[in-house]
């Protein structure tokens, strides 16, 4: 029996699916998590962890109404990542994340084509009128895609407060650069 | 855009538990941000106590089935999180309370906790409900007894800790 209903909206791309969390998403995720690849996101994380992780992605769609999609291949449906709207607690601003867990996908652009789709849907559909990605110093493949994607350093914006960890601020071209 | 989210409702002499919402985000995080969180490893910060109630409607996405809010039946003031939980690494479905502040003492969480475990047994199938609750926390076990629990062995978890498992009877099964 299904007792919760929502309707997260679904993005579609010329190879990609991006649809709401599902529980069969979660082992993907949780492979992630534990391994060194999620040392960029608060990880490397135990069960215990990624499952509340995982839970948070799901419900911040319904307490804040946006969240992020599990990116998915056409005709696949299996999770490949995430990407979309990150609006937690602390942050200074609304934020387009991503997060690849299936390393496969490095060099394929499915990173680039989910993002671009997650970041059209935030200007159009939600209204933002800006946006920015907050990047962990050293992860380079994710400022690479930032800069792919237009986003360019913003030195002067506020980046979230964590122990130890040095956040670059990524800001996104204005909506109107894509009209 | 609004994103439309449904759960059931129950509703008991006097509370409603319903779906948790951003303006139930202030009480939550006052008791998370409390000494009062103790017993469910708490004090922690108003981020993670975002992520938790998020967490808490997530696992409803996820699963199907999770914890309400319980509110006040005619204020709608949140009085505590009563419901399923089941995070994937736990030894089963069990039925958790947690009261606020302002619900101490009133009986709530074991009027919330029938209910809910009612739904669990009529509603979901569950056929073993159990809770888990710390040693330390005599309120919480006083509360075990009183549902009709018998303590059935321990569960380990995170930092080792040997956390007893309280066992639902079933009556309201049928």
């Amino acid at each position: 029996m299904t007792l919760a209903l929502s309707d997260i909206p679904q993005l579609e791309t010329e190879r990609l699916i991006l649809r709401g969390p599902r529980l069969d998403d979660y082992p993907v995720m949780e492979a992630f998590y534990a391994s060194d690849r999620a040392r960029f996101v608060g990880g490397p994380g135990n069960t215990f962890q990624a499952w509340r992780g995982f839970a948070h992605v799901a419900g911040m769609w319904a307490l804040k109404g946006v969240g992020s999609f599990i990116i998915t291949r056409r005709g696949e449906d299996r999770a490949l990542g995430m990407t979309g709207p990150w609006v937690p607690e602390g942050w200074p601003e609304n934020e387009i994340g991503w997060a690849i867990w299936d390393a496969s996908l490095e060099g394929t652009g499915i990173a680039y084509e989910a993002a671009n789709a997650a970041r059209k849907f935030a200007f159009g559909t939600l209204g933002w009128t800006t946006a920015v990605s907050y990047i962990d110093a050293g992860n380079e493949r994710s400022a690479a895609l930032a800069v792919r994607l237009g986003a360019a350093l913003d030195p002067d914006a506020k980046a979230p407060a964590f122990d130890d960890v040095d956040i670059h601020v990524y800001r996104h071209p204005k909506p109107e650069a894509f009209a | 855009m609004t994103v439309a989210f449904q759960i059931p409702e129950l509703v008991t002499e006097r509370l409603r538990l319903r779906l948790p919402r951003a303006s139930d985000l202030a009480a939550h995080t006052a008791f998370r941000t409390s000494e009062r969180s103790k017993s469910v490893g708490g004090p922690f910060d108003a981020g993670e106590s975002f992520g938790h109630l998020a967490g808490i409607i997530g696992q409803w996405q996820l699963r199907g089935f999770g914890r309400w809010m319980v509110a006040d039946r005619d204020t709608d003031e949140p009085l505590g999180i009563v419901g399923i939980l089941h995070p994937v690494e736990w030894p089963g479905p069990e039925l958790a309370w947690t009261v606020y502040e302002n619900a101490e003492g009133r009986g709530i969480a074991y009027e919330a906790a029938v209910a809910a475990r009612r739904f669990a047994y009529q509603k979901l199938g569950i056929e073993r409900l159990i809770s888990l609750v710390e040693g330390s926390n005599t309120r919480s076990e006083s509360l075990a007894r009183r549902l009709g629990c018998s303590q059935d062995g321990t569960f380990s978890y995170q930092d080792n800790l040997d956390i007893p498992v309280w066992l639902h009877p079933t009556t309201e099964a049928d």
